[in-house]
C-alpha cells in the first residue's frame, strides 16, 4: 500500500528529492560527514526546525497536567461514545483555554522528509555517483545504507533499536492517552517493522534518529514540566471582570461566581488572593 | 451518482485510509479539532468531491497547528 501511495506521488517528490540530495551533499561534502552521519545530521536539523513547536508543547503538556483528573473523568463518563467522548473534551478544552499540542499538521510535515529520503536513498548510487569502494557503512555495523535493511545481520540490530525507539516515543508523544490507545502504539511498532525491513538501512535510520530526538526531548520535557509550575490556565489579575461563562455547562468542575473580592484588599490596592486557586487544587487531590 | 464520477472520491478516501493505516498509526497523536483531521478530509471528500473536498481539508490540515485553539469543526 505505501508503495502504491508512493509511486502516485513521485512527481510531487521528485522536487523534494533534489533538496534532499543538496542537503546530504553539503553535509558531505562540506562538513566532511559519512553519508550514514548526513543523513543523522539532516534528521536533527530538521527536528531542531521544529523545535518552537516543541515549547508550544511543553506549555500545553503543564495544562494538561494540571488538568488532567477532570479530563480522566470526561473520559470515564463518556467511555463507551468515542465521539461524545471528543467532543466533550473538546469542549472542556475550550472552557479551560487549553491549546492541546496535538496538531496534525507538524506531524505531516515529516512526512515529505521521510519519503524525499526513501528516493534519495533509492536511486543513492545514481545520484551520487558514489566510487565503488566508498564508505557507506554506520557505526561499523551496517556496511551500507543504500542496501535493503535485512541485507546485513546489522540491520536486524537497527530494527530491533527501531522498535524500541519508536515504543518509547510513542510513550513521550500520548502522556494522556488512554490505556487502549497505548496498546495500539505499542503493537503498531511490531507490525511496522515488516513494512520498514524493506527499506534501505538509511530510512532505519532516520527513523531512529527522529524516535531518539522525540525520546530526548520528551525527558527534557518532563524534567521542565516537573521543575516550573504549571501556569494556571487563565491569567487573572483584580483587573479582570468576573468569569461569568463558569457555571455554563461546567459540571466537573466545581466552580462557582467567583466571590467578591473584600473592600478592605480592594481599597489598600493588594494584589487579590486568587481563592478558586487553592480550591481547585485541593479538588484536584 | 454515476460510479465512475464517484471514482476520485474513493482514491481520495482510500489515501486517506492509507495514511491512517501506516503514518497515522505511527504517530500517536490525536487531533485537536472534531471531528479529526483524517475524518474531516473523508467527509468533505464524500460530500464536495475530490477536488474541493481535498482543498477543504487542505486548510484544515493547515490550521491544525499549534497555534490554533482547535474545537468542533464540521464539514459544512
Amino acid at each position: 500500500m505505501i508503495a502504491a501511495f508512493l509511486t502516485a506521488t513521485i512527481p510531487v517528490f521528485s522536487q523534494l528529492e533534489d533538496v534532499m540530495r543538496h542537503v546530504l551533499n553539503f553535509f558531505h561534502t562540506n562538513v566532511g560527514l559519512t553519508w550514514a552521519w548526513s543523513i543523522v545530521a539532516t534528521t536533527v536539523v530538521v527536528r531542531m526546525i521544529l523545535v518552537p513547536l516543541t515549547i508550544r508543547q511543553i506549555h500545553s503538556m503543564q495544562s494538561l497536567q494540571l488538568h488532567a483528573p477532570e479530563m480522566k473523568r470526561i473520559q470515564q463518563k463518556y467511555k463507551h461514545d468515542r465521539q461524545k467522548q471528543n467532543e466533550e473534551l473538546m469542549k472542556f478544552y475550550r472552557e479551560n483555554k487549553i491549546n492541546p499540542a496535538a496538531s496534525c499538521l507538524p506531524m505531516l510535515l515529516q512526512l515529505p522528509v521521510f519519503i524525499a529520503l526513501y528516493y534519495t536513498l533509492k536511486h543513492f548510487n545514481t545520484n551520487f555517483h558514489v566510487a565503488k569502494n566508498a564508505d557507506l557503512s554506520f557505526l561499523h555495523f551496517i556496511p551500507s545504507i543504500a542496501d535493503g535493511t535485512t541485507a546485513h545481520w546489522g540491520g536486524y540490530v537497527l530494527l530491533v533499536v527501531y522498535v524500541g525507539s519508536q515504543m518509547a516515543s510513542g510513550l513521550f508523544m500520548a502522556p494522556t492517552a488512554q490505556k487502549s490507545q497505548r496498546m495500539i502504539f505499542m503493537i503498531m511498532p511490531l507490525v511496522f517493522v515488516f513494512v520498514i525491513a524493506r527499506f534501505p538501512a538509511g530510512l532505519v535510520l532516520y527513523w531512529v534518529t527522529t524516535n531518539l530526538w522525540t525520546v530526548g526531548q520528551g525527558l527534557i520535557t518532563r524534567r521542565l514540566v516537573q521543575k516550573t509550575p504549571a501556569p494556571s490556565p487563565e491569567r487573572r489579575s483584580s483587573r479582570t471582570p468576573p468569569k461569568d461563562d463558569g457555571a455554563a455547562g461546567n459540571g466537573a468542575v466545581a466552580d462557582g461566581p467567583e466571590p467578591k473580592p473584600a473592600p478592605a484588599a480592594a481599597a489598600t490596592g493588594q494584589p487579590r488572593q486568587v481563592r478558586r486557586k487553592k480550591k481547585k487544587s485541593s479538588g484536584r487531590r | 451518482m454515476n460510479a465512475v464520477l464517484r471514482a476520485p472520491r474513493y482514491a481520495g478516501i482510500g489515501l486517506v485510509w492509507a495514511w491512517r493505516l501506516t503514518f497515522g498509526a505511527l504517530f500517536p497523536t490525536t487531533c485537536k479539532y472534531e471531528p479529526s483531521c483524517s475524518e474531516y478530509a473523508i467527509q468533505a471528500v464524500r460530500r464536495h468531491g475530490l477536488a474541493k473536498g481535498g482543498a477543504l481539508a487542505g486548510w484544515r490540515l493547515l490550521r491544525c497547528n499549534p497555534w490554533s485553539h482547535g474545537g468542533h469543526d464540521p464539514v459544512r
